[in-house]
């Protein structure tokens, strides 16, 4: 168990300065710190290796007190045990895989330490890289080995510092099953630093949500994913589409609250706000289907007719945007371009259900 | 003659450069990685002699060193021995010059090393001088290697501050670049040829040397 509560102010040379005020848990599991970049996740990990020391507060990792400025505690980093997973790897680079490994170890810890080294990184499935040297490794060769030497420290916490930001999507999706499976054996908490939707989903048994250097929303990812509690952090979380609107009635019988953006009207799910209040929706561009014709025997209870304006290719997504009256981003796959034969100027019909029409505070 | 001399040279050359080269690569690192109050008066001190005259750089060493020198003084009183017009003196001559060379190619060599690998070596529990030896040092070697040539070619070619403190005795203080002075003075045509050659071909050598050295290894 990891406990973290401390403020750090953070003078920036170039940006804006930045408090941390923190208060955060994490249980055995991994817990996923998600935010935009310069959020202050990285200093968080910082604080808890005590590569930096907060102004005021405590770090707690299972009954080892770290930091506590009450007290005067401050360990300095060599004493935590802490397994650290840079984002850039840092691996040595005039050692060995296997030589960056058995650094890790600290000595007279164990008895045999080569072993112990060998045996980690059969572990990792980067056995036949041992003699090699960081340069000569492939993207995902060095992140095992940086996980390899982490966890060669024995720590009772790791931290992941976006370790798979460097490597290529089919390795990321290996590598990420593996940290899974190192981290359900180890039973130590896994702090890991993302930004990336899909590893925060397939990794996180919880997840906080760090914008300006405090937690803003804490839950498991699907959660926060599906709810964002503010626009802002809809904004963090990759809500694509966000409007402002006017409430402009309420349907009791059915469930639904109708908004209104521009010229649509949107159906959303039942609210207690006044009538004519003006509203934050938010819609992410997974809960759109895109349809050729006009449906009408269907659930979805929100039905808009458009025009796709744009059509963007990237490796692990394509996303169409559509104007009907607003601009809505919707995430399609790549075949179903292909079979509907979507194309700019394409005229298509737009289904959302009411229920993935979220309100933003 | 020749070998005489030779000899001599590469015997101060090679206690100077010892010398400088451990001070050199802690002053480095010192200047490299701590805050002190003074940092920037010794910083000055020490570049002073890369750009006083040697000649001046030697008088100040006599100031501090002769018979009635400053601290000169306190040894001859306590041993009846003084360093002027030793070979011990253009020891101190020649590790005088050629130690601001070492000092700047340290400091650099350490600071180019991305401080994060040390970082990385402290999280892992690894002290301050463990890292320094087995993450700094390796990965500062070429530039500091470098530095090590360059003062140790500095130190050979030493002539004003050694001549001022410790003379130019045949056979005890007289090094290579003194020796061609003499030779040329007194018309010694063919031995000046050699000793000159013999320093061409060591200055070749360490051209060679810090070329290759400073040359960016293929890492990351």
């Amino acid at each position: 168990m990891l406990k973290a509560r401390f403020k750090k102010h953070l003078g920036r040379a170039n940006s804006r300065a930045l408090t941390i005020d923190v208060d955060l848990k994490a249980a055995q599991g991994i817990t996923v710190l998600f935010g935009a970049s310069g959020a202050g996740k990285t200093t968080i990990l910082r604080a808890i290796a005590g590569i930096l020391a907060p102004d005021e507060g405590r770090i707690v990792v299972g009954d080892e007190v770290y930091f506590d400025s009450a007290a005067g505690i401050v360990i300095p980093m060599q004493k935590r045990k802490v397994g650290y997973v840079f984002q850039n790897h840092l691996l040595f680079p005039h050692m060995t895989a296997e030589q960056n490994v058995l650094y890790g170890i600290r000595t007279g810890v164990r008895r045999n330490p080569r072993e112990r080294a060998r045996e980690l990184l059969l572990m990792l499935g980067i056995e036949k890289t041992a003699d090699r040297l960081p340069h000569q490794l492939s993207g995902g060769e060095q992140q095992r080995v940086a996980l390899a030497r982490a966890l060669a420290t024995d720590p009772s916490v790791m931290l992941l510092d976006e370790p798979l930001s460097a490597v290529d999507v089919s390795t990321r999706s290996r590598l990420l099953e593996e940290i899974v499976s190192i981290q359900r054996r180890s039973r130590i908490p896994f702090l890991y630093v993302t930004h990336n939707h899909s590893e925060a989903l397939r990794l996180g048994d919880s997840m906080m949500v760090i914008e300006k250097g405090r937690v803003c929303q804490e839950g498991s990812p699907m959660e926060i994913f599906n709810a964002p509690r503010t626009a802002s952090i809809a904004k963090v979380v990759g809500t694509e589409n966000m409007f402002v609107g006017r409430i402009l009635q309420h349907q009791f019988e059915d469930g639904t609250t109708i908004v209104g953006v521009d010229s649509c009207r949107i159906a959303a799910p039942l609210n207690a706000l006044p009538v004519d209040s003006r509203v934050t929706i938010g819609i992410r561009s997974d809960d759109i289907l895109v349809s050729l014709e006009r449906l009408t025997q269907i659930s979805a209870r929100n039905v808009l007719e458009g025009v796709i304006k744009n059509i963007f290719i990237d490796v692990d997504k394509t996303e169409l945007m559509v104007s009907c009256g607003i601009d809505l981003k919707v995430s399609v796959t790549r075949s179903a371009v292909r079979q509907l034969n979507l194309k700019i100027g394409s005229t298509v019909f737009l289904l959302i259900k009411a229920r993935s029409v979220h309100l933003l505070e | 003659m020749v070998w005489q001399t030779l000899k001599l040279s590469l015997l101060v050359v090679s206690i100077a450069t010892i010398v400088i080269s451990v001070a050199g690569i802690l002053l480095g690192y010192l200047l490299a990685k701590r805050e002190f109050r003074g940092k920037n008066l010794l910083d000055a001190v020490l570049t002073l002699p890369m750009v006083l005259p040697p000649t001046v750089t030697g008088y100040y060493l006599i100031i501090l060193l002769g018979k009635r020198g400053v601290l000169g003084r306190v040894l001859y009183d306590l041993t009846g021995w003084t360093v002027t017009f030793t070979w011990i003196g253009a020891v101190i001559a020649a590790t005088v010059i050629a130690f601001p060379l070492m000092v700047k190619s340290a400091r650099a060599a350490i600071e180019s090393v991305n401080a994060d690998y040390e970082i990385a070596s402290y999280v892992m529990g690894r002290s301050e001088i463990e890292t320094f030896f087995r993450i700094t040092l390796p990965l500062a070697s070429r530039g500091i290697l470098a530095g090590v040539v360059l003062s140790f070619a500095r130190a050979f070619g030493e002539f004003g501050a050694t001549l001022m403190i410790a003379g130019n005795i045949p056979g005890k203080t007289q090094t290579m670049p003194l020796a061609i002075y003499e030779a040329v003075v007194s018309g010694e045509d063919e031995q000046a040829k050699w000793l000159a050659l013999i320093l061409t071909g060591i200055a070749v050598v360490v051209v060679y040397l810090t070329n290759r050295l400073s040359r960016p290894r293929r890492v990351d």
